[in-house]
């Protein structure tokens, strides 16, 4: 009889980390990882025992205030997806010098297939470059059992311990069984005696580094467990990780035969050379299953003693997700056949806004703006949200979309080259991301850029989380340096069209900086009533006290 | 069912139309019948009017693959018909499906209907429900979900009592009234297939 409840993968991170007692979890949202963040802040909501489950501004903001966490001597879990590991990488690979108080758990999810991202980087890669051991689950079970052990892991080893998982595990639901949850126990503050541990000068970071480099032989005696090579009678064999090793174990039971072959399954890093030798040795050929970059197949190819195929020889697609029967094929099994496709021309059926958007009223505005300045094929620089939506024709309304906050540097950057007039288009929790030091040196820089904030309360793309620069946007524009007579306000709604367009046009011929916030809540926020309450309390505040 | 043969089903449709939730409803009926079973889906901004699905795999033997192969899929579920036409060759030459046939032809390029009809009636094992009269019959708009779900129960190895439980559990949070206009279109959809097939 299978037990228990039924969990998302990424669900189950966030359990874990409950039921291992930390004191504080922390965030910025971003699929697939927004679950995990979601499942452990119910759970402390609930709970209602003085733990904390914060969004953050950004990635690097989240992970610091888990660092800030473990130093007080509590455990502590922060998540984020891949390409949000790059934007808190700074802290991410500095605390390996520090190490770490109370564990400290990155819960880290990988897009392969790009799914919903930019990019598929690999980030067992930024481990391996931060010095810092990773735990790779393939269930969901597994994702549960891995956590609850990163956390020994941090405390016993004294680093961070990354968690990684991918698309299909983040969103595999299946059931969970759950341990007796711990209470958050403090181990107190870093002692006196550490304090210099915390403090990278040179004099201290180049000793912790050689600390750091020492501690490797215990990091893998630490991961080697996790690791196993199954023997076998065959001289093929197979190497395992993730969903490979998820998809491979499925495959035995359709062809028991794959029982024969040798196996090295992997679920944590670093791998001891040790074991890839002893699994080596029993192989003339290995196929390399693991998500996103050739890892372990670079590993052991680098050994020299067997042929070792996958994603480099074209055994694999060079890109992509694996799946079941990328494994078949590479196997050389057999599928029975199924039904026929059919011969139709099925084009296909992408996402769109949602009926009603603001920001597609933004979008009009903006461009009739800029045909009515003459600059009609004037481009845009976009940003990562909902209203990136807006590159897809037939709008074609951005025609750049690179990282969280890229719009407005790029933007400075085109002006600066020459480009007038220069626009760009950001989202509110994405402008507090990491737009806000962009658009500071945006009004330092003496050009003629245009910022469209596009302002939905909320963090729409990922569900509606609640947005940081929640009724705070003009503020934080006035403060990074933008005259206050080039902010503007709008409704972004069809009536308000027209002057919406001459608001827009005055602000594009505008010499210097200009900003214009179009601010409409999120069709789907109002539907769930998410800021209700909030605005309640706002318009109830206003009555007793000034407010702006 | 055969004892450890791994059993698939795909769930197909538009952005909003509920096949995630279907899934939901599916997985925790599969469980609570002692079965293992996992559920894959995929999220992110396919949530805004693409195209959804879903996939739920069960059997005797423990999981731990979430993805179906091709021709591995004993039922396609498909809320749209042209969504149901994506995922045809995702079932085994004996597999079913079960469609509505209310398109959601709110897209480019959307082929001509009758093609679409054509396509579908020419898939052996295909069962196609009228979900818009039958909402009209129940007087309940969202019906179409929960009686092509009625019509899969032919298909599963699921006690009655089972997926009462499990739907009435699900709706429970909306109100009596709510519960029972969802239980009239699923077992609607049930009664479309008097014999019970078998999977």
């Amino acid at each position: 009889m299978v037990q228990s409840t039924l969990a998302l993968g990424v669900e189950a991170v966030g359990c874990a980390a409950f039921d291992a007692g930390i004191k504080g979890a922390f965030g910025y949202p971003g699929t697939p990882s927004t679950e995990g963040f979601e499942a452990v802040e119910q759970l402390i909501r609930q709970a209602q025992d003085g733990r904390v489950a914060q969004w953050a501004a950004n990635e690097k903001v989240a992970y610091d205030l888990a660092l800030g966490v473990s130093y007080s001597g509590f455990r502590t879990l922060v998540t984020m997806k891949h390409v949000g590991l790059n934007v808190a990488m700074d802290a991410y690979a500095n605390s390996a010098l520090t190490g770490v108080r109370g564990g400290l758990v990155l819960l880290v999810a990988d897009d392969p297939g790009m799914h919903s991202s930019q990019n598929e980087q690999d980030s067992r890669r930024l481990a391996e470059f931060a010095w810092l051991p990773c735990l790779e689950p393939s269930t969901v079970q597994e994702c549960y059992d891995l956590t609850f052990r990163a956390f020994e892991l941090s405390e016993a080893l004294q680093v961070p311990v990354m968690l990684r998982i991918v698309t299909r595990l983040a969103h595999c639901r299946a059931a969970l069984a759950r341990r007796a949850p711990l209470a958050p126990t403090g181990l107190g503050p870093v002692p006196e005696a550490a304090i210099q541990d915390w403090v990278l000068i040179p004099a201290n970071a180049r000793r912790r580094y050689v600390d750091l480099l020492e501690k490797q032989p215990r990091l893998m005696a630490e991961t080697t467990p996790l690791n196993r090579l199954v023997p076998g009678t065959k001289r093929r064999g197979v190497a395992l990780s993730g969903m490979g090793r998820a998809y491979f174990g499925q495959l035995i039971h359709e062809h028991p035969a794959l029982a024969e072959l040798p196996r090295l399954e992997i679920a944590a890093y670093p791998v001891d050379p040790a074991l890839e030798q002893a699994f080596l040795a029993q192989v003339d050929e290995v196929v390399v299953f693991e998500e996103d970059y050739p890892v372990l197949e670079e590993r052991l190819g680098l050994r020299g003693s067997a042929k070792v195929r996958g994603r480099l020889d074209g055994a694999l697609p060079r890109t992509g997700e694996l799946s079941p029967r990328l494994l078949k094929d590479a196997l050389g099994l057999a599928t029975p056949a199924g039904k026929a496709a059919t011969s139709l021309d099925l084009p296909i059926r992408g996402p769109r806004f949602c009926d009603g958007c603001g920001h597609v009223d933004a979008y009009e505005a903006l461009q009739e703006a800029l045909a009515s300045v003459g600059a009609p094929a004037t481009r845009v620089f976009g940003d990562i949200g909902c209203y990136t939506l807006a590159a897809q024709e037939p709008m074609a309304a951005i025609h750049a979309v690179v990282e969280m906050g890229a719009s407005i540097s790029m933007a400075v950057g085109a002006a600066l080259a020459g480009q007038t007039p220069a626009v760009a288009v950001i989202g509110d929790s994405t402008f507090g991301h990491s737009g806000l030091p962009a658009l500071l040196t945006a009004a330092d820089a003496g050009v003629n850029v245009t910022v469209m904030i596009l302002d939905n309360r909320v963090v729409g793309m990922t569900g509606q989380q609640p947005s940081q620069a929640l009724d705070q946007v003009e503020r934080m524009v006035r403060g990074m340096g933008v005259p206050d007579d080039q902010i503007q306000v709008l409704l972004p709604v069809p009536k308000q069209h027209d002057a919406n367009v001459a608001a827009v046009a005055a602000a594009l011929q505008h010499p210097g900086p200009s900003v214009v916030v179009f601010r409409r809540e999120c069709i789907q926020s109002i539907r769930r009533g998410l800021l209700k309450d909030h605005d309640r309390q706002e318009r109830e505040r206003c009555t007793t006290e000034v407010c702006s | 069912m055969n004892a450890s043969r791994i059993h698939g089903i795909v769930l197909s449709g538009v952005g909003g139309q509920g096949v995630l939730s279907l899934a939901q409803i599916l997985l925790e009926a599969l469980r609570r019948s002692g079965l293992h079973a996992l559920q894959s889906e995929i999220h992110g901004m396919s949530q805004r009017g693409g195209s959804v699905h879903a996939q739920v795999c069960y059997s005797e033997v423990p999981l731990s693959s979430p993805i179906l192969d091709e021709g591995g899929a004993d039922l396609l579920i498909a809320l749209e018909p042209l969504e149901a036409l994506r995922y045809v060759s995702m079932l085994r030459m004996n597999g079913h499906l079960i469609v509505s046939e209310e398109p959601q032809m709110d897209m480019a390029g959307y082929p001509p209907l009758d093609d679409i009809y054509a396509a579908l009636k020419a898939v052996r094992g295909a069962h196609l429900i009228d979900t818009e009269d039958l909402a009209r019959r129940l007087n309940h708009r969202q019906a179409g979900g929960m009686a092509l779900l009625g019509m899969a129960s032919r298909f599963l190895p699921i006690e009655d009592d089972i997926w009462r439980d499990v739907i009435t559990q699900r709706f429970e949070a909306k109100g009596a009234r709510v519960t029972e206009k969802n239980l009239e279109a699923f077992e609607a959809g049930r009664g479309l297939i008097q014999e019970p097939v078998g999977a």
